[in-house]
């Protein structure tokens, strides 16, 4: 048994399970749109003439790209979270107990569940994302093999984000708990919508803790701003670095919260 | 006294058969179904899964509007005034649904209270002969989510009173309760019809419970009525197979003489040899038994065992299921 | 109906009391103080307190950032209403109470408002934690006139519980409360003027506007507080809020009816 197969039982369970009704397709696709046209016209009431303040961060020609490239890469932490909230049915059908009945490592099952999720979460608005990048223009890249590389990195911290989710759901009955601490403060923070330099200190260090900020940074380096790997790594390592504290905290989360589970036989209950 | 007449109820269910397209379905739930209950009286209504037993009750308590067909209830037409009708019946489904969990027993018998138009004294008294009555004294002001099923059901019960109804109906309200607790509900729901003089409508799957509290039993199939009469009655009707089990002593001529005499009369007869005497094995579509009696004293030989197997309600119900799987 | 509110208030009070929705709570305050904090970075370290020219033509005043943020918190207020008065009926179907609700003769109106009175003592204490957060950050509010204010909310409350209960019966018949609500919450965000006036917006997304309460509420309290006198369109945002309210009251009333009977037959059949 390999981490590979369990991903693909994964991704034909949830395809007949979480992908079946098309409605789902409103919070993957028509509300990250909304929610984008409405992060552009949020800005309208400032001056986004020649000379306005944003230069500083942001091209003001370029606020559209700044913020397409944003939402694009917070709908792949999103559409996570939502799969992490189907472990509160899969609590409650009691078929999450049978998933650890299993012999299949628990971590395995975690970022299994994320990854097999993500594809078809995020296809729909990616394309929409890529259309508008297109229409928008303004892209500026220096090493086009940058570009696989940031959606590689994109993916895979996703990836480790929503198996983390998914542990911190095997502790917590309460789904809007998860939203309220991790997600929406994610979306605020991470310079989806806004650019992260021009945050005050105590709002940079909140920002600093999300693996989004650091993704966002280099994907808009290398598709906006036209970076080099090397004007990039600094980034990177500090990304990387994220990750590695995120994937060694869900291992210890896992254990504990299956030793906490036996012992209170908390999972039946929801 | 409650009546239904020619109840029908369709339902068109949209089948999913692609990705946009969807084919209408008609679905006949109940299809010209008659029943009546008097007050003081238990009837039952019985029939395998999805014979339109639950349709029929929410049709009854107004939850449900009919298709076509009358239902009036000591002359009052449930369509036609519902809320009257909805002081006068209650209903009482089985597992832990319909009750606030977050609430108290009497937190909830409360609130329904007032959803009767109930208030003041009247309503707390009638709360506190209620909880005694299901005897959920001592639990009374703990959350329903800390009872266990048995006191669910039981406070159902008490909520299903609130409004102190002529009729009651009950879908399943044994389901998965203990023996003991079944029991003593069983009792409740007899004392309740027959001492309070309330008319019950009763849905189980525990035949034996419906063949002892049952005055009268409906049973329908597919949304058919199929039969209608005493429990008794219906299993002299569908199962006419009798047996008779007997172990007489004397000798292999005696066990001859009866065979064909018995034979004479209609009834299957196989004889064995056994340690005590001769084992008798009878079939027949009547009670043999006094026949058999008196075949026995005549004869003066000596009757060591007798057993007669009855058919009950069960033999009755499968043979219905198996006869219209047949046909 | 009078039997059918009280009851229902005192229920919900006691389920309140006994179980606090934690997350709803923080999670309407949050999106009140993102708005909030969203304005005040943009305001003072994004765009140094440069203002469009048109955002004071569209909206008379040149207080962006209280502007924003009564946006934020009566768009969390409304939210909150809003989701406590819809998701009723769907969350007695789901916990397996509604058909004994149903086999009571109490009026149903009467039972929404007493779970709207009761959601609303919750709304206020997150609508009061948003405008204390607010304070914090800049919020200024020119002037409290209470004999202005109590019947304009009055008037939101009304229609944003008639809207309520159009958006309940939506939920009944799609089975679903989070797509439901929440498309209707990122719409009606985005066109009624929550953070930025509607007039920015192109004309057909800006008559959507037309159709939400937030909007006319919006309008008539920033008017109130931020530009401190009453004009003209305000009447008369007033008394299209209203007859919005009315609308939807109707609608909601006659949808619901509908749904229920439905519901047991879908549910049940």
């Amino acid at each position: 048994m390999n981490l590979l197969s369990i991903i693909w039982a994964e991704v034909r369970k949830s395809h007949r399970h979480n992908f079946n009704n098309h409605l789902v397709y409103f919070s993957l696709f028509v509300w990250p749109a909304i929610l984008f046209i409405n992060a552009y016209y949020a800005f309208k009431p400032f001056n986004l003439q020649a000379g306005s303040p944003l230069a500083r961060f942001v091209p003001f020609d370029k606020l559209g790209l700044f913020l397409i490239t944003g939402y694009l890469a917070y709908i792949f932490f999103w559409s996570l979270v939502q799969s992490a909230w189907q472990m509160a049915y899969e609590r409650q059908q009691g078929t999450l107990e049978l998933l650890l009945l299993t012999p299949v490592p628990r971590i395995w099952l975690m970022f299994g569940r994320a990854a097999a999720n993500l594809i078809e979460a995020v296809w729909l608005f990616s394309a929409f994302s890529l259309l508008i990048i297109l229409f928008m223009g303004g892209v500026h890249v220096a090493e086009w093999w940058l570009v696989p590389v940031a959606i590689v990195l994109l993916v895979l911290s996703a990836v480790i984000w929503g198996g983390f989710l998914n542990i911190i759901f095997l502790f917590s009955r309460d789904a809007g708990v998860l939203y309220t601490l991790f997600e929406a403060p994610m979306e605020f923070f991470s310079g989806v919508r806004m650019p992260v330099l021009a945050f005050p200190i105590w709002a940079k260090s909140i920002a600093f803790l999300f693996p989004l900020t650091y993704v966002l940074t280099i994907l808009r380096g290398v598709v906006m701003e036209g970076k080099t790997f090397r004007d990039l790594s600094g980034s990177l390592i500090l990304l990387l670095g994220v990750l590695t504290v995120l994937v060694i905290a869900s291992l210890f989360l896992v254990r504990v919260a299956e030793r906490h589970a036996k012992e209170t036989g908390n999972l039946t209950l929801f | 006294m409650l009546e239904a007449r020619h109840l029908k109820k369709y339902y068109t269910v949209k089948e999913k058969t692609g990705w946009f397209s969807r084919e209408k379905q008609l679905i006949r739930a109940v299809d010209e179904i008659d029943l009546s209950i008097d007050k003081g009286e238990i009837v039952g209504l019985l029939g395998v899964n999805g014979a339109g037993k639950t349709t029929t009750i929410k049709m009854l308590s107004t939850l449900l509007t009919p298709t076509s067909g009358t239902i009036t209830v000591d002359g009052t037409n449930v369509v036609e005034q519902p809320n009257r009708i909805k002081q006068q019946v209650n209903m009482i489904a089985g597992g832990e649904r319909m009750l606030y969990w977050r609430l108290t027993a009497r937190e909830n018998l409360m609130y329904f209270g007032k959803l009767y138009g109930l208030h003041g004294q009247t309503l707390t008294e009638r709360c506190r002969q209620l909880i005694r009555l299901v005897g959920l004294d001592e639990a009374a002001d703990h959350p329903v989510e800390r009872y266990s099923k048995g006191m669910k059901q039981r406070l159902q019960i008490a909520r299903g009173l609130i409004n102190d109804p002529d009729y009651l109906f009950l879908d399943e309200p044994t389901l998965g309760l203990d023996a003991p607790v079944a029991r003593q509900l069983r009792k409740t729901v007899k004392d309740l019809a027959k001492v309070r003089n309330k008319g019950i409508l009763l849905t189980s799957h525990y035949l034996e419970e419906v063949q002892e509290l049952c005055d009268r039993v409906y049973i329908i199939e597919k949304g058919h009525l199929l039969l209608h009469g005493t429990p008794e009655r219906i299993i002299q009707t569908v199962v006419n197979i009798f047996h008779l089990q007997a172990v007489v002593s004397g000798q292999s001529s005696d066990s001859i003489w009866l065979k064909q005499e018995l034979e004479k009369r209609n009834v299957q007869v196989s004889v064995k040899d056994s340690d005590e005497g001769k084992l008798l094995h009878m079939t027949a579509s009547f009670d043999m038994t006094a026949s058999f009696i008196a075949l026995v004293a005549k004869q003066g030989l000596i009757l060591k065992k007798l057993e007669a197997t009855k058919p009950n309600l069960e033999d009755a119900i499968i043979k219905l299921a198996e006869e219209s799987h047949a046909s | 109906m009078w039997a059918s509110f009280s009851a229902t208030f005192n229920r919900q009070f006691m389920t309140m009391r006994r179980a606090y929705p934690w997350s709803f709570f923080i999670g309407h305050i949050l999106d009140g103080v993102y708005i909030i904090i969203f304005a005040y970075l943009s305001y003072h370290f994004i765009f140094q307190g440069q203002l469009n020219k048109n955002f004071t033509s569209y909206t008379g005043t040149s207080n962006y950032l209280s502007y924003a943020m009564i946006g934020g918190m009566l768009n969390s207020f409304s939210v909150s209403l809003l989701m406590i008065v819809s998701r009723m009926l769907i969350t007695e179907m789901r916990e397996g109470t509604l058909e004994a609700l149903l086999l009571t003769p109490s009026s149903r109106q009467g039972y929404f408002l007493g779970a709207a009175v009761q959601g609303l003592m919750r709304s206020c204490i997150e609508m009061i934690a948003i405008f204390s957060i607010g304070l914090f950050f800049g919020l200024k509010m020119v002037s409290v006139n209470a004999l202005i204010l109590i019947p304009v909310l009055s008037v939101f409350c009304f229609a944003i519980f008639s809207q309520a209960l159009v958006l309940g019966s939506f939920m009944l018949v799609f089975r679903d409360t989070y797509i439901t609500q929440n498309t209707l919450f990122v719409i009606m965000t985005l066109v009624s003027g929550v953070s930025f006036p509607p007039q920015f917006l192109p004309g057909w997304l800006h008559t959507l506007s037309c159709i939400m309460p937030l909007s006319y509420g919006l309008n008539l309290f920033r008017g109130v507080v931020i530009e401190e006198h009453w004009s003209g369109s305000m009447t008369q945002d007033l008394f299209l809020l209203f007859g919005l309210g009315v609308l939807y009251f109707i609608a909601g009333s006659i949808f619901i009816k509908r749904t229920e009977k439905t519901v047991v037959e879908k549910y049940f059949g």
